[in-house]
């Protein structure tokens, strides 16, 4: 039985990205990196099948045991028209989680530790969200916006904080699933950094 | 607002029969039930206010094969059938209904802050590093303290200081931590002045219920002391027009009987009678009392810390159990509501037209006579012209599609007023306001058809540019519907004084405000009255069944409906 192609055309890529990965990250082959700045990824970071860093708005770094899940457009062009100072496009700083479909747009955007991005957020150009921050499902964060530590965004943009203090457990629940991940995943790095 | 789809209501027939009981004479089949005569005279107007509260689309409705009748959600006979906490799906008896209330007593519980279901989860110590890997994680037994905590908004009742000993019986465990009859229970110590229901006396209720119990026991007391005679007796009668008081109802005992008992030389039995004592009121906390706490400054300063999120929501204070939360610490996880399954029954003649299946996982219907299958669908489409807005005073053409979907031919006629009711009067022609509708085929035959009106349809297609539409005559006809064509005049939305020489003498005021909402709709009421041949019914007692099995009944239905064709553009 032969494996069916698809008939859509293939993405157009841009130029190949320069790369700088840890040894240990998890990394899809058909993660699609484009871009003219460097993508840093950090140690035990998972990159999901068909995710999308685009780095021609700024570097994009992704820190230790982050989570980038499918259909994620990490580095979109925000229609904000205005410039950022910072050299960054998108920082994702360690544990944190960027859910399927979310969008984080670039430009200075940065993503505090343990944050989780829920399925289909987006994230305006240098938006700055604290630690450990969760954003439920299609919460939308403006751009230029800075979101305290613990904030949960919930229920169409309603906030609160996130009193558990259960920050330790997850971070052990995230290399847990990294564990899991790991056999699930076929790691190619070496398809980008060629 | 560019986009509009036109729509169909249907009237409920119970919206004019103001008298819903059961017919006196109850006769074999209600199929010659006369409307009064002075309904005839008035046309329905769907812009009425009342008619928002009658009008339902087809798929709302049920039809009662018994009366041959349209029945809508407010006119039918609801029976509880099952009742179910829709988290577990457990069912719960009648009588623990009545004992436990209308929540559900198991460990179903939704989230104070944001509704959604909560979860008992194990706020377990930290485990060793060597425990990390997901084998040795899942085989360690989790070990409490437990939480409930919500997974969409991240609360968890460790906010509020709840903690559960065991992942079990949560209910019971919420409870006796929330009133704390239970004094081994583990309150949390790090928010001790948080809990808005913290014992303060270990004989006062807590509980607005407990408390209204120790109230309401208490003042009974007070009413069988304050007139121990003659109040007992009178007990209930007092309550009933309001003399609740016992020192009321001995005054006015006194006024009648002092005279006789009392006799003195005085005139007045009144003045002799001693005073009965006045009725002491509750102020002790185990009498149910407790006092307004007019001390807000905590409050005030606690609102002045934690600011505008510190508080509740309007519907976060509504879903408690307990009213008088004001804080976001002062609420409490929610018991889950229970729902029924309901069955419904004809208010007329009590046969059941809906019922559910009991079985609470099951979504299917023993019984739902819909209407949808009784009388025929009404869509709308536009004839020779693209549905966009319409124009002011061009008459245009719709098409009525009327489907037939029952197993007997249908004679359909239709009655509209001659302009729609309202400010803005479009001109409605009905070009062929009779007709009837071939009956639906059984399934086996529906393949030929298909290839009949697909035949037929192709040929239509060919003489496209002939085809008129002609008065008296149907658009066209299929296997079981019938299209006809309504002509419509849309009215003018300029708002002006009519001329002042069509003004008479006594007309009222012209309502000359500003567009209001939905006004620019072209809505037209249209009866319809439906007739047809139909076996005799069989329900009615003293029937024989294999007698009367061929004999055929005349019935016919009518009701109203209003139909959207468009919205009139407004230049």
């Amino acid at each position: 039985m032969s494996k069916r192609q698809s008939i859509l055309p293939r993405v157009q890529s841009g130029p190949k990205a320069p790369v700088n990965f840890s040894s240990s990250i998890i990394i899809s082959d058909s993660a699609l990196l484009t871009g003219n700045h460097t993508i840093n990824i950090s140690s035990e970071s998972v990159v999901h099948p068909r995710a999308k860093l685009d780095s021609s708005n700024g570097r994009i770094t992704i820190g230790r045991r982050c989570i980038v899940h499918e259909r994620t457009s990490i580095g979109a062009v925000s229609a904000d028209p205005k410039p950022s100072e910072s050299r960054d496009g998108v920082v994702i700083s360690d544990y944190a989680t960027v859910e399927v479909g979310a969008v984080i747009e670039s430009g200075g955007t940065m993503i505090g530790e343990g944050c989780v991005v829920g399925i289909g957020c987006k994230i305006g150009k240098g938006a700055k969200l604290g630690k450990h921050c969760t954003l439920t499902p299609q919460s939308v964060i403006q751009p230029w916006e800075v979101v305290p530590d613990f904030t949960v965004v919930y229920s169409n943009g309603t906030r609160r904080l996130d009193k558990r203090g259960v920050a330790d457990l997850k971070h052990k629940a995230q290399a847990r699933q990294i564990e899991v991940l790991r056999k699930l995943i076929p790691s190619n790095p070496a398809k980008f950094q060629g | 607002m560019a986009s509009f789809t036109p729509y169909t209501y249907i009237q409920c027939p119970c919206q004019e029969s103001t008298s819903q009981g059961r017919p006196a004479d109850d006769a074999p089949s209600p199929t010659s039930q006369d409307q009064p005569d002075d309904d005839d005279d008035h046309t329905f107007d769907p812009r009425a206010p009342r008619s928002n509260y009658s009008l339902y689309p087809l798929e709302y409705l049920l039809y009662c094969d018994v009366c041959h009748q349209i029945r809508c959600p407010r006119c039918v006979a609801e029976e509880l059938v099952t009742v179910y906490c829709p988290n577990c799906l457990f069912e719960v008896g009648s009588s623990s209904l009545k004992t436990e209330g209308n929540r559900c007593t198991r460990s179903c519980f939704q989230c104070p802050i944001c509704i959604g279901p909560l979860a008992v989860q194990s706020l377990e110590s930290a485990p060793d590093p060597s425990l990390l890997t997901a084998e040795s994680a899942s085989a360690a037994p989790p070990a409490g303290p437990w939480i409930l905590a919500c997974s969409y908004c991240n609360w968890n009742s460790s906010e509020i200081g709840v903690k559960f000993d065991k992942p079990q019986g949560i209910f019971s465990q919420l409870s006796k931590l929330r009133h704390g009859e239970d004094h081994h229970s583990k309150h949390s110590t790090s928010s001790g002045d948080i809990s808005p229901t913290k014992k303060s006396d270990a004989t006062a209720p807590e509980t607005a219920k407990a408390r209204f119990a120790a109230m309401k026991a208490f003042y009974n007391a007070q009413n069988n002391n304050a007139s121990p005679a003659g109040g007992a007796g009178l007990a209930g009668l007092g309550g009933d027009y309001g003399f609740s008081s016992p020192g009321a109802l001995s005054r006015i005992m006194n006024l009648y009987s002092g005279g006789a008992t009392g006799g003195g030389g005085m005139g007045s039995g009144l003045k002799a009678k001693p005073k009965s004592s006045v009725m002491r009121e509750a102020d002790a906390a185990n009498e149910g009392f407790r006092a307004s706490d007019l001390d807000e400054g905590a409050a005030v300063s606690k609102l002045r810390k934690e600011g505008w999120d510190g508080t509740v929501t309007r519907e976060q204070a509504g879903a408690q159990t307990e009213e008088g939360a004001r804080f976001a610490d002062e609420l409490w996880p929610i018991p889950y509501l229970l729902r029924a399954k309901r069955s419904k029954r004809c208010p007329v003649c009590r046969h059941i037209i809906s019922k559910p299946e009991s079985k609470v996982g099951n979504t299917r219907w023993r019984i739902r006579l819909v209407a949808n299958n009784s009388i025929p669908s009404i869509t709308v489409k536009p004839l020779n012209h693209s549905s966009t807005l319409l124009r002011p005073l061009q008459p245009v053409q719709y098409l009525l599609t009327f489907k037939n979907p029952v197993f007997e031919e249908i004679k359909v006629t239709l009655a509209t007023p001659a302009t729609t009711p309202g400010r803005f009067a479009s001109k409605v022609t009905v070009l062929c306001p009779q007709f009837t509708i071939d009956a639906n085929t059984d399934t086996d035959m529906y393949l030929d058809d298909v290839l009949k009106d697909g035949a037929k349809d192709g040929r239509r297609r060919g003489d496209e540019g002939t085809h008129q539409a002609e008065a008296g005559k149907i658009w066209e006809r299929g296997r079981n519907w019938v299209s006809i064509v309504v002509e419509v005049v849309p009215a003018s939305l300029r708002i002006e004084e009519p001329p002042a020489l069509l003004k008479k003498e006594g007309d009222p005021e012209p309502d000359l405000s500003p567009l209001k909402e939905d006004e620019d709709v072209l809505e037209i009421p249209m009866f319809v009255r439906l007739e047809w041949e139909g076996d005799a019914s069989q329900d009615q007692v003293g029937t024989t069944a294999g007698k009367e099995k061929d004999t055929r009944e005349k019935r016919e239905l009518a009701y109203w409906c209003a139909i959207g064709i468009g919205r009139i553009s407004q230049e």
